[in-house]
């Protein structure tokens, strides 16, 4: 949906209600919350993998955004600048926990249980055509944070890697690289969970 | 070219494509064919996900707690409807006796706190009409009747049409907000921050009634 087609509760566009709420209209603010808080807050969901962690980050980038919608400039669409104004709360978060610095020496020290060598040779049922999306979002869950976050990002929210480079303070290399180490992770998860429904039944 | 050497440059081989010996490595070899399929269909179902749900109801409380606690906003200037969205559980929720006695006697706290804030506007409804009390007015907006309600936007509308109007649609945002909330708080009466949602819900009421009441003897 473009930015002009959508339209807020209140019957404003959203243009409108960027307009608005520039100069301190809460109505209108309150009209962007209501169309962006479940894609914001999916997105801290799936960053952090944590429930409350994901509810104080939304907050914090609803806030960030009231303090910094005046400086919007209509440069990229609005949802882009948001998602990217959420992104960088949660990695501040994050940062101020340790985990990113975590993922990097990870992923410039490759551990062999997540390393390529494990398929050498190896025959594996396809996991084409056998993923649910519930199965994607638990296995997501349960990647490491490092992996996690670069996943998220590229994956789903579909940053490119020298944008996640420079949002994560890494080279591109070490993005690629733990890119796909996460999708090799969650490939072990998914034949993992796939066989164990097979035993269950 | 073999799998380690083939699997070693598949992050690369995935995002830019591969030389001409490994495409001859991915046609040959099975297992780096599978595994090559599985990584790009998890990374095309990835793209499919879709935002998930809806944030608690509270994220939108605190938001506006702290843009009214920095003087960002006039408290009580947000609709309350931010608490609640479309396809929130909220709106599956029903209503509780707990709940329903714990808003209440917090309506009735407040509504006092607020008179009592406002010693002006007692006095004055005080000479007007003698047997409304301050906790009357609180129970009022408590007990939510319907007809007190609608007496008061009567009476609102006779003085000026358009602040009339102006109540009545209040009125209706908020009885619908009260509502969700009970059904909320009785579906999940274990979870605090839905019964605090309730408790938000009434006291957005009372301000709403003291507000009308005090207008209406203006």
């Amino acid at each position: 949906m473009t930015q002009a087609k959508k339209t807020i509760a209140s019957g404003l566009s959203e243009a409108e209600a960027i307009e608005r709420a520039k100069v301190g209209d809460a109505a209108a603010f309150e009209g962007l919350y209501g169309l962006h808080k479940r894609r914001v807050y999916s997105l801290c969901l799936r960053m952090t993998g944590n429930t409350a962690e994901a509810e104080d980050l939304t907050q914090e980038a609803f806030l960030q955004l009231y303090r910094k919608i005046a400086t919007f400039r209509g440069e990229s669409a609005f949802s882009t600048w948001l998602h990217r104004l959420a992104v960088n709360v949660v990695l501040m978060h994050l940062r101020k926990k340790g985990l990113p610095e975590v993922s990097l020496d990870e992923a410039l020290e490759p551990q062999h249980e997540d390393g390529p060598r494990k398929d050498i040779g190896a025959r594996d049922n396809v996991l084409a055509g056998s993923i649910d999306r519930v199965n994607l979002e638990r296995s997501i869950e349960s990647l490491p944070p490092g992996y996690r976050i670069i996943f998220v990002l590229h994956d789903i929210e579909g940053y490119e890697h020298n944008e996640i480079a420079e949002m994560m303070g890494c080279s591109i290399g070490n993005s690629k690289s733990q890119l796909h180490k996460a999708r090799m992770k969650l490939r072990d998860l998914l034949k993992l969970s796939r066989a164990e429904k097979a035993i269950r039944r | 070219m073999n799998c380690k050497q083939f699997q070693e440059a598949l992050p690369h081989i995935i995002e830019s494509g591969g030389d001409p010996d490994q495409e001859a490595h991915l046609l040959s070899c099975e297992a780096c064919s599978e595994l090559v399929r599985d990584l790009k269909y998890i990374a095309e179902q990835a793209r499919l996900l879709l935002p998930m749900r809806d944030p608690n109801p509270r994220v939108w409380s605190n938001i506006q707690d702290s843009l009214a606690r920095e003087g960002l906003v006039q408290e009580g200037r947000m609709s309350p409807r931010g608490h609640i969205a479309k396809n929130s559980p909220i709106q599956k929720k029903n209503w509780t006796p707990l709940g329903a006695a714990l808003a209440a006697i917090a309506v009735l706290a407040l509504a006092v706190l607020l008179v009592n804030y406002h010693p002006g506007a007692a006095a004055n409804q005080a000479a007007i009409t003698p047997v409304a009390a301050p906790s009357n007015n609180a129970a009022k907006a408590a007990a939510s009747n319907p007809a007190d309600d609608q007496a008061l936007v009567n009476q609102l509308s006779q003085r000026d049409p358009e602040l009339g109007k102006a109540y009545e649609t209040s009125l209706k945002e908020l009885n619908s907000y009260i509502s969700d909330a009970e059904q909320a708080a009785s579906d999940d009466p274990d979870d605090a921050a839905v019964q605090q949602h309730l408790l938000n819900a009434y006291e957005q009421k009372a301000m709403w009634y003291e507000m009308a009441t005090n207008r209406a003897l203006e």
